[in-house]
């Protein structure tokens, strides 16, 4: 479902060049759930922002999602392929203050074209959140809110799920929640997930777990 | 799009609210300094094409606006009235006005001396607010033709009494001028002004809209500036009914030679924006000047709109909306933004021109329909266009880089 061969990335800051990913390789199977661990700064967000096709690499042999070989492909075909096969939970949510949970959770698809209603208080209710569906996000707790934001990168049934420290603004008993969400979700439907941390203690979350050192990646 | 563009300007009530408000005070600028200038030019052609007469003489030599101190000789009103065709005199009644520049209400009027008994002419279908067109001014002006009759080369105004000179010393005014009035109040009747080095008491009020804002007896202003002698500065002419005036204006050019210009009086406000070329082209400066800083205001207003949401494109963009939705989105918030700043600076406008109209009643700010249309016009193509770069700016920053902006 995810491959990618030899990527690197630097960052230029003031005219100094930093790199931060080294000839990463990676090759994660449909429907696996893989953690992606490591400390602060040592490119887990620059890779997965790749991943995601949210950023593009400074290089790079191959990125390849759901079969597609990404680079070279123009922003609409990157969009589209972000808009239909991928979802994302950030550490800082990301929720659209303006709108209500409902709103927040129908957006991916209503960009779609599709009609919402019925699905998306369905979700609702299995995220446990359907009493708060007319409220503002920023009137629910932070655990709250990271529940909406699961239930708005899942209502589309995305093939490959990408996780930003999904936990890492979380008290222990929110963090397990959304823990048990997300194991609850990918039991279910199946999606690939890539989470990224660097707390221990999800190593057990996922099928397989990957550490991230100075820009290279080790099993 | 619209319900998304919609929530994000009702959530951020303050911020739409300042940006409608500075797109509205920006058409409101423009829409104001335009109807002003071409307001009060406007009602100074309107005042004048009140006149209950066809045409309008002046000599040749002279300026329409600005008077350059060329007069009718006596005898002029007899040329005029002899004007004739095949059917008669073309002028049913000739009207001479002989004008004085004075200082009233703060600023300069011109003063029409008129004949006090064709001051229905002037006034139309107006009336008097308050006092009387005159009232012993009719007497005076009898006075001084016999005077002239009989005074055998002496100069008239030694010939008249203090009595005598104080009934010809009557001014009308228009409700314009009375509310400026003098050291913050507003004139009233009985009120003495001192004018051409006289004392003029204020006997009338008439409503505004007639030729001048200051009327006195125009033999009172010849023996001032004259001596006496019966000149005049100019004509209106009253045509005979069913004549029309380009032809009649014609024939009094024909006969009466190249030392007259005669105009339809109803094309002075063509003439006058003809005279005033130059200033007109210092008000049209003046509009570029006010609609490119609209413009620009509308310009840094959404430029900051659309910057200020860089996190949230960056949350759409990681959603899968595209460029061109993006940047459509922000165009339709614009558009929201503008058209409520175009309610606005119509609204302001019209609070504008009250607030002139009761502080400073000279002065008239015109806001005709085409004025409007052209400042929503404006304000609707200024905030769309000004919304396009910022948004498609925005659009291009790779998502990661739009999310992690502060």
């Amino acid at each position: 479902m995810i491959s990618v061969r030899n990527v690197q990335h630097n960052y230029r800051h003031n005219g100094v060049v930093e790199s931060v990913l080294h000839g990463v390789n990676l090759a994660v199977a449909e429907g696996e759930f893989v953690v992606l661990m490591g400390p602060s700064g040592c490119g887990k967000t620059t890779l997965l922002n790749i991943l995601g096709l949210m950023m593009s690499p400074t290089s790079a042999d191959s990125v390849a999602l759901a079969g597609t070989e990404t680079l070279g492909l123009s922003d609409s075909a990157r969009t589209r392929l972000r808009r239909e096969t991928l979802g994302f939970v950030f550490q800082r949510f990301n929720l659209l203050p303006t709108m209500s949970v409902r709103s927040n959770v129908a957006l991916p698809l209503r960009i779609r074209g599709q009609h919402a209603d019925g699905a998306v208080d369905k979700m609702l209710d299995r995220v446990g959140l359907l009493p708060q569906a007319g409220k503002k996000p920023g009137r629910l707790s932070i655990g709250q809110q990271q529940r909406v934001a699961l239930a708005r990168a899942l209502i589309g049934r995305p093939a490959v799920l990408f996780a930003d420290e999904p936990t890492g603004n979380l008290d222990s008993a929110s963090a397990g929640a959304v823990l048990s969400l997300l194991r609850e979700f990918h039991r279910d439907w199946g999606q690939t997930i890539l989470l990224i941390t660097h707390n221990e203690h999800l190593v057990g979350a996922g099928d397989r777990v990957l550490t991230m050192r100075d820009g290279r990646l080790h099993d | 799009m619209l319900a998304l563009a919609w929530a994000n300007l009702t959530h951020h009530k303050l911020r739409t609210t300042l940006s409608a408000l500075a797109v509205g005070l920006g058409l409101a600028l423009f829409l104001v300094s335009n109807g002003l200038a071409t307001g009060s030019i406007g009602e100074v052609a309107d005042r004048m094409e009140s006149v209950q007469a066809e045409l309008l003489v002046l000599p040749a030599q002279e300026n329409m606006v600005f008077s350059g101190g060329a007069v009718f000789t006596p005898g002029w009103t007899d040329h005029l009235a002899s004007v004739a065709d095949e059917q008669g005199p073309l002028a049913t009644d000739v009207i001479p006005a002989y004008w004085s520049q004075i200082t009233m209400g703060g600023q300069q009027q011109r003063l029409f001396g008129i004949d006090p008994e064709q001051m229905p002419l002037f006034l139309g279908d107006r009336g008097m607010v308050a006092g009387h067109a005159f009232e012993q001014a009719t007497a005076f002006s009898q006075r001084i033709r016999e005077l002239r009759a009989t005074a055998d080369g002496q100069p008239l105004d030694t010939l008249l009494d203090d009595d005598e000179w104080s009934a010809g010393l009557e001014l009308v005014i228009d409700d314009r001028l009375r509310r400026v009035g003098q050291d913050g109040h507003p004139y009233e009747i009985g009120d003495v002004v001192r004018v051409l080095g006289r004392e003029f008491r204020i006997v009338g009020v008439v409503e505004s809209g007639v030729a001048g804002r200051v009327f006195a007896p125009i033999e009172t202003l010849r023996l001032i500036n004259d001596g006496g002698r019966q000149r005049s500065t100019m004509f209106f002419i009253k045509l005979r009914p069913g004549l029309d005036h380009l032809v009649a204006a014609r024939l009094f050019t024909e006969q009466l030679g190249s030392t007259v210009q005669v105009q339809p009086t109803s094309d002075y406000g063509r003439r006058l924006q003809q005279e005033l070329g130059k200033v007109f082209m210092y008000v049209n400066v003046t509009n570029t000047l006010a609609l490119i800083v609209c413009f620009l205001f509308i310009l840094l207003t959404m430029y900051t709109f659309v910057l200020e949401r860089t996190r949230e494109i960056g949350i759409l963009k990681s959603l899968g909306v595209t460029r061109r939705g993006l940047i459509g989105l922000s165009m339709l918030e614009a558009l929201l933004i503008s058209s409520a700043g175009a309610v606005i600076g119509i609204a302001l406008s019209f609070v504008a021109q009250a607030i002139i109209a009761m502080r400073l009643p000279l002065l008239t700010v015109e806001l005709p329909p085409q004025h409007l249309a052209t400042a929503v016009a404006i304000g609707l193509v200024g905030g769309i266009g000004s919304a396009l770069y910022p948004g498609w700016r925005a659009a291009r920053l790779e998502p990661a880089v739009a999310l992690g902006y502060e």
